[in-house]
């Protein structure tokens, strides 16, 4: 049996070398998804933890009431539990601590801080950096301090001042102390200064924690050297510890061990402190970053194991066409070994040697394939890009895929050989007809079950790569061709009746060959399903970038976007302008509340305000947006120009016996729209002009807005007053019609507002009453524009279905703990920068209205976009360190090209090439077994006076007419299966379904080309056996058979 | 004394060179008459096969001359012996030679349309052929649903639908039973005398040789005298 399998395989080597081809083919596609869902896909962890942005992977702990003899302790501990949790990883830690208030003469406070690092968070202004005192536990010895320029000014210090911080403010205070100032400084953005108790602002004229409920204004920070803190005897209000790890070489196990390190720490640091402190807690995003990486890695496996299915689908059908073909060729043999008492388990073990033989050539030839062709993967876009380059390498798990692929594909051989094809008789042929019929119906009804599960899959996050996600897309396409081959014949019959009315041979011949040998299409579902693979892996890679250019599209929400790390200033909309170019937007963007809703299901409802008049131009995402201009206000609102360099004055008159003061809070608007306050300190009501220090103009602003919150003296809750205040702006001239309104009418503090405007006076008058404490109750607003109603807004189509809006629709809104009215003008998919959540879009100047109206002054922008912004506008912008920059392309780059996900395209092009591969070798392969089959008929066609150049032609238009019908019909599955399949397999960074939803994209020109690739190829592989084979259609074919 | 239709003077072809080479044919020269039906005989691998080839331009010799009604074979080019089997020159294979997909009738039709005739003429053509080998009910019939007989009465049939004039045969009874085989070589006697056409006709059968005007013997690539 050796002897003649040897024997044998010398005489068809050609046929076994095919069929070793195409089982290497399935084996290295197989080792190559395995590397791609193994090595590459720890890898990816790996450096997506190496780049993640050092945000997400700080971890900080905090301290609140830290008692003065246990600070020093508590700094120790909680960076020991912090070091043990980061290990075996290094860290950066640094520690910033701030002392409880302290007291100022004149119902002021101050606070020391310690922050480490101060000179890469701060500039020195003048003087020096404060070093540590010799000994700052002794009494006495004053502390060195850097103080904020602003606050200097403020306090009237300067380098060399001395001051005497009092007590602190607590039940327990801390004896007063010294401090010199030894340097001025100015803080610099994004240097943390947000979690400094007066937000890096240097004061506070009111700041919301004053101990005791007095009126006092805030000035800090002292910033002294935190050792100096630490020993100085002061209590800490607060103490940060913050770590960012080193995550520049890590390993994916090492991850896993720190995300579940760094969960624990809270209780361990809780456990470590005990009483010392009054609140611990740690806090990071590292482990919500490793967890959500660990599962975009299962994700993006998940889709990669998805599509390597359709390979190996598409190899084991190629299989089974060379098994079918080697069979049909060794028909002959068979015949005669079977007559000379060949028994079929003879036939099935020399089958199972000669396919175990295979397999194990496979495997040998698989392995280094597969590693080399991963290599070579990985040093090209999207991994190279997304830094997975790696040599070439052998794994455990690579070995495995391919070992047991190649076997798995030799049973099928031995199948193929033990049970081969038998020419048919009537009642085997419709057996195998019902047979194949059941089978079309089995294949259809799986694949509607799979596409009802990708259907039906939840669009909230989830990372699990179910079975019906992996098998449903190779279902699809299957069934799909499978249906499809059904159509062919009955074309080819019709093409055939329409040809045989010619009066020449050569089409009419291959019509007759093409529709009535079953063998002419054996190939069938090789080739459609081939074709349908490779159209459909083109179109799934389109749809999938398109998808992600969408989703960052909308998560962005314009061209580029700046995050304000801190409130607008004046003139920064200029700024940006000149640094970015193209149209620009003030945009406000917070949480908000819906009447008592706050959201469910983790989305908080969210309000996006932009200059919804130039929305075409600065808004992204599906839509033209156009409509949105209707949001804004009918005309801009003008106030009265102040002439730059300016100081205005306030003078208060106030009637009974109650002591009234008030805080005046200017309005300014600059040229480009950007609203930003200014206030005075507290004036009393003495009829004497006060002038209002922090509002000195520059050039360019206007004033639209006036808000003057009344204070009275505690307990005079019976107490009426009638209130007079003028507000002087020197140079300034109008005649506007402003009007007045109580800011918070329904508590009726303050009844009658009005306001008149004569030149350069502002006159508000009203009643107040002082039966409500807050000073909001008796807070008069004049505005240089009417009261806006109710803001125009469009609700996303979640929001509208969560609170059951409508168009039409009246909402009440929280905008922060301002009450704003709203109307729901339209309602919108999804709105920009707010995928998925439940958002409302508004015009920012409308919004802003609102919030005036209401007596909140604060400028609710929180961002500048920026759409078709100038080249360079990135970097420019991010030199103004106003805050984070993203850009739509990046945000696109950051999807694509993510570590995460760069396997799911990159294991596309494997497939689209896989699936060329193995259809042109069906085509050669088919071909070739096909017209040898045949030589005797194409010399006896000889023998009939038909020439060569005939033959070829026959044979040619045969073959056209079978792979033609065959490619177009793979086309149309792959085509339809993209419309169906595609959209539902893309899911977004989160696992949640994408939004904007996916939708199908067909390349055209990627398609064509890929088309006129296959049938080129096709058409030279037959054209070049065609030609062999009329060439040798000579006597000796003729000889031979006589 | 009229031309002979077939002519073969000093046909030589090997195969192979060295001492590995077959001397297939060795000095063949023969001459056919028109009209007439001659047998050919020998034994297997006498060298009959080779012979049919190289008259009908199928191979060719290493030396020697073959004409067929006035045409030098042995001078034409691929093309010309394309169109010598069209016009002059017909088969009939020993295994039949049908083509499985065809019909009766349309195997019969294949030299017409290679003849590029009106479909009509065609039809009406093989309609008469059909008539003329006893099988016009069986014309829509795949050669898969003929017996061996009535398959090489459609090659015969085939044959003749171009108006040859000279009949090539190679062993048309070979794989049929006596008394089919000889039915067929009754049927091609039947045609040459109807229809004029010239017949060699290669069997090892004597009882088909005594239809035969002449036989020509064969042994070892030699004729006998």
């Amino acid at each position: 049996m050796i002897a003649l399998l040897a024997r044998r395989a010398r005489a068809q080597w050609p046929l076994l070398a095919s069929l070793l081809a195409v089982l290497a083919i399935g084996a290295t596609l197989l080792g190559t998804c395995a590397l791609l869902v193994t090595r590459t896909s720890e890898r990816a962890v790996e450096v997506a933890a190496s780049r993640a942005d050092p945000a997400d992977v700080e971890i900080t702990a905090y301290t609140v009431g830290v008692s003065p003899g246990n600070a020093r302790s508590v700094s120790a501990d909680t960076h020991g539990v912090l070091a043990s949790a980061i290990a075996p990883y290094h860290a950066t830690i640094s520690t910033r601590a701030s002392s409880v208030m302290r007291s100022l003469p004149g119902d002021k406070e101050a606070y020391l801080s310690g922050v480490e690092g101060l000179a890469s968070r701060a500039t020195l202004v003048t003087g020096r950096w404060p070093r540590a005192a010799a000994d700052a536990t002794s009494a006495g010895t004053p502390l060195e301090a850097a103080v904020f320029d602003n606050t200097a000014r403020l306090l009237g210090l300067k380098v060399g001042s001395r001051i005497r911080l009092g007590e602190e403010m607590t039940r327990d205070p801390a004896p007063p102390l010294t401090v010199t100032v030894v340097g001025l400084v100015h803080p610099l953005p994004d240097a943390g200064w947000d979690r400094d108790p007066l937000a890096g602002e240097g004061f506070d004229p009111a700041p919301s924690d004053s101990a005791f409920g007095r009126q006092v204004q805030a000035y800090g920070p002292f910033l002294v050297d935190l050792a100096d803190l630490l020993t100085s005897g002061s209590a800490l209000d607060r103490l940060e510890v913050g770590a960012q790890p080193d995550l520049s070489a890590p390993r994916a196990r090492d991850l896993d061990r720190l995300t579940t390190s760094v969960l624990a720490a809270d209780q361990r640091l809780a456990a470590k402190l005990g009483d010392r402190v009054r609140i611990e807690r740690v806090s990071s995003a590292l482990p919500r970053t490793l967890i959500d990486a660990r599962g975009q890695q299962e994700l993006t496996a998940g889709a990669v194991l998805a599509l390597a299915l359709i390979g190996i689908v598409l190899t084991a059908i190629a299989l089974a066409l060379a098994g079918r073909l080697t069979t049909g060729v060794r028909a002959d043999e068979s015949e005669l070994l079977g007559t000379l008492g060949t028994s079929r388990g003879q036939f099935a073990a020399a089958a199972t040697v000669e396919a175990l033989a295979l397999a194990v050539l496979a495997t040998a030839l698989a392995i280094p394939a597969s590693s080399a062709l991963h290599a070579a993967l990985t040093r090209i876009d999207p991994l190279a890009g997304a830094g997975l380059a790696a040599r070439p390498a052998v794994t455990v798990p690579q070995v495995v895929a391919v070992a047991g692929g190649a076997l798995a594909l030799a049973v099928l051989l031995v199948a193929l050989a033990a049970w081969p094809a038998t020419p048919s008789g009537d009642r085997r042929r419709r057996r195998e007809l019902l047979a194949r019929s059941g089978a079309d119906v089995l294949l259809v009804a799986l694949a509607g079950v799979g596409w009802w599960q990708l259907h039906a899959q939840p669009a909230a996050s989830g990372t699990r790569a179910d079975a019906v996600r992996v098998l449903a897309p190779a279902l699809l396409l299957t069934a799909g061709t499978a249906l499809a081959l059904r159509l062919v014949p009955p074309a080819l019959r019709r093409a055939e009746r329409l040809s045989a009315r010619g009066r020449g041979l050569v089409l009419p011949m291959a019509a007759f060959q093409a529709a009535r040998r079953p063998q002419a299409v054996a190939a069938g579902l090789l080739i459609g399903l081939g074709c349908a693979a490779a159209t459909f892996g083109t179109a799934f890679d389109a749809t999938w970038h398109a998808s992600q250019r969408d989703q960052a599209d909308l998560a962005v929400g314009t061209d580029l976007a700046v995050s304000l790390g801190a409130p607008p200033v004046t003139g920064q909309s200029t700024a940006v302008a000149a640094a970015t170019g193209g149209t620009v937007s003030p945009v406000a963007q917070r949480n908000i509340t819906v009447g008592q809703w706050l959201g469910g299901s983790g989305a908080s409802p969210r309000m996006v305000a932009v200059d919804t008049r130039r929305a075409p131009a600065v808004l992204r995402g599906r839509g033209d947006w156009a409509s949105a201009a209707s949001l804004a206000p009918a005309a801009p609102a003008t106030g009265i120009a102040l002439p730059p360099g300016t100081t205005p004055s306030v003078i208060g008159r106030a009637s009974g016996k109650v002591v009234v003061g008030v805080t005046p809070w200017l309005l300014l608007q600059d040229a480009g729209g950007l609203r930003t306050t200014c206030n005075g300190p507290a004036i009393p009501f003495d009829g004497k002009p006060h002038a209002v220090p922090g509002c000195v103009t520059r050039p360019g602003l206007s004033l639209i807005g006036v808000a003057l919150p009344i204070s009275g003296e505690p307990w005079a809750w019976e107490a009426v007053s009638t209130v007079d205040v003028t507000l002087t702006l020197p140079g300034a001239s109008s005649t506007q019609k402003w009007t007045a309104r109580a800011a918070s009418p329904e508590s009726a503090q303050l009844t009658g507002p009005a306001v008149a405007i004569d030149g350069d006076r502002i006159r508000m008058t009203g009643t107040v009453q002082f039966a409500d404490p807050t000073d909001l109750s008796r807070t008069l607003v004049a505005t240089a524009f009417p009261d806006p109603g109710p803001v125009p807004i469009a609700v996303s189509a979640r929001l509208a279905h969560d609170v059951g809006a409508h168009v039409g629709s009246k909402l009440s809104i929280a905008y922060g703990v301002t009450p704003v009215s709203a109307e729901v003008a339209e309602i919108v998919p999804a709105v920009p920068s707010a995928p998925g959540a439940p958002a409302a879009l508004a015009d920012v100047d409308a919004l802003s209205r609102a919030l005036i109206v209401r007596g909140d002054l604060e400028s609710p922008v929180t961002a500048w976009w920026i759409g078709n912004p100038r080249a360079g506008a990135e970097a420019r912008v991010g030199a103004l360190h106003l805050g984070t920059v993203t850009t739509r392309g990046g945000e696109t780059e950051r999807l694509t090209g993510s570590p995460l996900r760069a396997s799911l395209p990159a294991v596309l092009r494997v497939l689209v090439a896989a699936t060329i591969l193995l259809l042109l070798g069906g085509v050669v392969l088919h071909v070739t077994c096909d017209v040898q089959l045949r030589a005797l008929e194409v010399a006896r066609l000889r023998g009939l006076g038909m020439s060569r150049r005939d033959i070829r032609r026959a044979l040619l238009g045969e073959h056209a007419a079978v792979l033609l019908p065959l490619l177009a019909a793979g086309a149309v599955v792959g085509a339809l299966a993209t419309w169906v399949v595609a959209p539902l397999m893309i899911r977004s960074d989160t696992g949640a379904a994408p939004v904007p939803a996916a939708l199908a994209h067909w390349p055209w020109a990627a398609e064509t080309l890929l088309i006129a690739a296959l049938v080129a190829g096709a058409g030279l592989a037959v054209a070049a056996v065609v030609t062999v084979q009329a060439r040798r259609a000579d006597a000796a074919h003729l000889r031979v058979a006589s | 004394m009229t031309a002979p239709l077939l002519t073969v003077r000093g046909v030589h072809r090997t195969f192979g060179s060295g001492a590995a080479a077959v001397h297939a044919l060795r000095d063949i020269s023969f001459e056919v008459e028109p009209g007439t039906m001659v047998a050919l005989v020998g034994r297997s691998g006498s060298g009959k096969t080779t012979l049919l080839n190289v008259i009908g331009g199928l191979d060719r010799p290493d030396s020697g001359e073959v004409t067929v009604d006035g045409v030098e074979v042995t001078g034409l080019d691929e093309d010309g012996l394309s169109r010598l089997r069209r016009e002059r020159v017909s088969y009939v294979f020993q295994n039949f030679g049908l083509i499985p997909v065809l019909s009766a009738a349309e195997n019969v039709g294949v030299p017409l349309r290679l003849a590029r005739a009106e479909p009509k003429e065609r039809e009406h053509r093989v309609e008469l052929l059909l008539e003329l080998v006893g099988l016009a009910d069986h014309a829509r019939q795949r050669p898969g649903e003929l017996s061996g007989g009535q398959q090489q009465r459609v090659a015969i049939a085939r044959a003749l639908a171009a108006s040859p004039r000279l009949l090539i045969a190679d062993e048309p009874t070979g794989q049929l039973d006596a008394e089919t085989g000889l039915s067929v070589m009754a049927l091609i006697r039947g045609i040459v005398e109807s229809e004029g056409v010239t017949a060699l006709v290669s069997t090892h059968d004597p009882v088909m040789m005594a239809l035969a005007d002449r036989v020509v013997r064969i042994a070892d690539g030699q004729l006998l005298p």
